[in-house]
């Protein structure tokens, strides 16, 4: 069941990081902030549901094994992949000009996106021989899972949508 | 042709600016000299075990260093607004940035073969009779390192917090490359030649720099423009 979740959490983890990239070229094209809105929702979102799903996973870990940390190579991917995506959130936090910021998160999640399947097999090739991995089943927690992340990013798109609203309005009665 | 002469006119500005004040290139070679030297209290140096750690402790080394030499490339351009010159240069945006990669590579890798031959002596490594192989990915993994390494110090470089965005972002996407230069390096500094199962690695690594050189050229002239 724990097992079941961290694949099902890395599965949509994945979807997430992929439609953040596909939204990032489509800002970089058409320069429109409701791309931008939806790149940082999901991947956000995305974030959030990839470190939940290592926590299901090391408990599973040590239900099986008796270790809470086993290098299994889909754990380990997982890891790497929070590593990736966490200095994206914090590059945003970094830079105040919406515009500038925008575009430097779309440049960081592009390139996140071409690495994610290198890392992958990488990871794969490093820890192959070494350990027992933990059994692969993602099942129906799938839906759910990739359900209650649709659901969550499309609250953290319209909350993001509102705030830069707002922020706008401010900017034009300040210039006012 | 005219696109190489303003690649290489970039380059050497860069690399003659680094030569003169020096700032970056002694940081690194310091920086790289003091790891290697604390190691040596984590690992017994004349244990076997040392062998099998070589290669993966000497990319650590050559990563820190690098990306002290890496963070000054745009950072250096920050006075009198000389970035904003540069940009503004009747250059295409990919031949300024390839100018600065190279001359970060040529610097990055100039660090590099000083520390090699310390590492050499400090942990009795041989690692003379494949330095030809070892060479090879030595340029593999540092063209890896300094692309990235360029690319996002451009991306970092109006940025408040430059010196602390900068390796967050860069290790995580390197990770791969990184792991193929580690597995390379190991086998190639104990003067074994590379291990036929390790070919996929190095097939791993030029994929790499082929990757991500393309889509830091795709992709340079927004995170230079914005």
């Amino acid at each position: 069941m724990l097992a079941a979740l961290f694949d099902s959490s890395v599965w949509t983890a994945l979807a997430a990081a992929a439609i953040a990239a596909i939204a990032s070229i489509l800002f970089l094209r058409s320069r429109n902030f409701l791309y931008d809105s939806l790149a940082l929702a999901v991947s956000e979102i995305g974030l959030v549901l990839l470190a939940a799903g290592i926590v299901a996973g090391a408990i599973a870990g040590r239900i099986a094994g008796g270790f809470w940390w086993t290098w299994d190579a889909r754990l380990t991917t997982a890891l790497v992949g929070v590593l990736l995506y966490a200095p994206y959130l914090m590059l945003r936090r970094a830079i105040e000009e919406p515009t500038r910021r925008a575009a430097s998160a779309a440049v960081v999640s592009i390139f996140a996106l071409f690495d994610i399947p290198l890392i992958a097999v990488a990871v794969n090739w490093w820890l192959a021989r070494r350990t027992v991995s933990l059994p692969l089943s993602t099942g129906w927690t799938i839906l759910p899972v990739a359900l209650l992340g649709a659901a969550l990013a499309s609250i953290r798109f319209r909350q993001e949508q509102q705030r830069r609203a707002q922020d706008a309005e401010r900017r034009t009665a300040q210039e006012i | 042709m005219k696109y190489f002469r303003q690649i290489a006119t970039v380059a050497v500005k860069d690399v003659r600016a680094e030569l003169r004040t020096k700032e970056a290139i002694n940081a690194s070679l310091a920086f790289a000299l003091m790891i290697l030297l604390l190691f040596s209290y984590t690992f017994d140096p004349e244990q076997e075990m040392m062998r099998q750690v070589s290669g993966g402790l000497l990319w650590i080394v050559f990563a820190f260093a690098g990306t002290l030499t890496l963070n000054r490339s745009f950072a250096r351009e920050l006075p009198n607004d000389c970035l904003d010159a540069l940009i503004a240069a009747p250059i295409p945006g990919s031949a300024l940035f390839l100018g600065k990669c190279f001359a970060s590579f040529v610097l990055v890798l100039a660090v590099e073969l000083v520390s090699l031959p310390v590492f050499g002596i400090f942990y009795r490594v041989h690692w003379t009779p494949q330095f030809p192989a070892l060479f090879g990915v030595l340029l593999l993994g540092t063209w890896a390192l300094t692309i990235i390494g360029t690319i996002f110090s451009a991306l970092t470089v109006n940025i408040k917090l430059r010196e602390v965005m900068l390796p967050m972002l860069t290790y995580p996407i390197l990770m791969p490359a990184l792991m193929s230069a580690m597995r390379l390096t190991t086998s190639l500094v104990n003067g074994q030649p590379i291990p036929e199962d390790d070919f996929a690695w190095l097939k791993m690594l030029i994929g790499f720099d082929l990757v991500f050189t393309a889509v830091s050229l795709a992709l340079v002239e927004t995170v230079l423009v914005g």
